[in-house]
């Protein structure tokens, strides 16, 4: 009896760390449109688990103390619900991108036959339209040569969207 | 800001029509004539291949059009914006009366009447609706599908980018035109005439003053 409590225990500890049903994957992740294959990722239960290190290579977030971060822009984890975004199987640390998309309020999109993850505009860069402050873009010409909108500050800007089709 | 997942291959044409034509020596006499009296652009013009601007601009047609101020304050929301009437046969729609509502701010300013109110311009800009965010996040996979050679793959997520944000005509446009539109089981002339036809397509800009301010 004892000993089957005890492995019972042992078990538990295991899934909390590294879920059994958790799938070995090849995925490719597209955030801010840019698109990054990674060479292993996790499946689990319809959430996709990235290594740190991807997450950091593919979106440029970090996991710092005070949340997820990338320059400025920071979002706290909610403490309770820390192993919900994080899993450390040493030496790895995982990182659950589609609760922290969900966290966030970050549509995405999947394709499951291809493995693709498609992350959209957070609200926070959704909210910015409200501001009326133009959402700032780089862009290139013809010619391949970049221009940022807010180039253009300090002269007015007719800003018009055109198509070949 | 060219919409084209094709990006320079497709806009390119329509950008420096000059060089394109050069290029081509098998095009009819009048192509080429065109392409000399247009000559290449004056302005600057940007190749957009994953329609970054229509999706942090909430635009869902093209040519739509926006109005900054020298802050970088929109001062005009999205509307149809036609600067000559290439396709007044199409629209039914003068572009006189946006081009002299542009002179108008572009000699006056904010003090402008066609410069809209923030509250006016907030109202036209916003976007409350989620399924709007998650349908460009299925045409942005779409397009990511495509251009990595999976098309048939793509067409499911372009149709579901249609459905959750039926109003956005690039949605079907540059989905249609990256296959067919055999795939999507419409044509563009059924989707016009299901609105009422091509003369509703465009919503007129809102070009009277009074009651903005």
């Amino acid at each position: 009896m004892k000993a089957t409590m005890s492995s019972g225990l042992l078990l538990i500890l295991l899934f909390a760390t590294m879920p059994a049903a958790a799938k070995e994957i090849h995925a490719t992740i597209v955030y801010d449109d840019a698109a990054t294959d990674l060479a292993s990722a996790r499946e689990d239960a319809g959430q996709l688990w990235i290594t740190t290190a991807d997450l950091k290579r593919a979106t440029r977030f970090e996991v710092k103390p005070q949340g997820v971060c990338r320059d400025e822009l920071c979002f706290p984890l909610p403490k309770a619900r820390q192993q919900e975004f994080i899993r450390n199987t040493p030496p790895v640390t995982w990182f659950n991108m589609t609760a922290f998309a969900e966290l966030v309020h970050q549509p995405v999109a999947h394709d499951a036959a291809l493995s693709t993850w498609y992350f959209g505009l957070r609200s926070d860069q959704r909210q910015q339209l409200s501001s009326l402050q133009a959402p700032d873009f780089t862009l290139p010409d013809l010619h391949g040569k970049l221009h940022r909108l807010s180039d253009f500050r300090g002269k007015k800007v007719l800003l018009v969207t055109w198509a070949s089709w | 800001m060219a919409q084209d997942t094709g990006g320079a291959k497709d806009a390119g044409p329509w950008i420096d029509p000059v060089h394109y034509v050069a290029t081509k020596p098998d095009l009819p006499k009048e192509t080429v004539e065109t392409a000399k009296r247009i000559g290449p652009l004056t302005y600057t013009v940007l190749i957009d291949e994953k329609h970054l601007v229509s999706k942090l601009y909430n635009m869902v047609n093209v040519p739509t059009g926006v109005w900054l101020n020298e802050q970088g304050r929109i001062v005009r929301p999205n509307e149809v914006a036609f600067v000559d009437d290439r396709f007044k046969n199409f629209t039914g729609m003068d572009s006189e009366p946006y081009l002299n509502a542009l002179k108008d701010w572009v000699e006056k300013g904010d003090k402008s009447a066609y410069v809209m109110s923030e509250d006016h311009l907030r109202e036209k800009m916003a976007a409350q609706d989620p399924n709007i965010a998650q349908g460009a996040a299925e045409f942005g996979l779409g397009e990511q599908l495509y251009k990595s050679g999976h098309q048939t793959e793509a067409i499911a997520h372009f149709k579901e980018a249609q459905r959750l944000n039926p109003k956005s005509w690039n949605y079907k446009r540059q989905a249609y035109a990256l296959t067919s539109e055999k795939d999507y089981g419409t044509t563009f002339r059924d989707e016009v005439q299901k609105i009422g036809g091509s003369k509703v397509y465009y919503p007129p800009p809102e070009l009277s003053t009074s009651g903005k301010k």
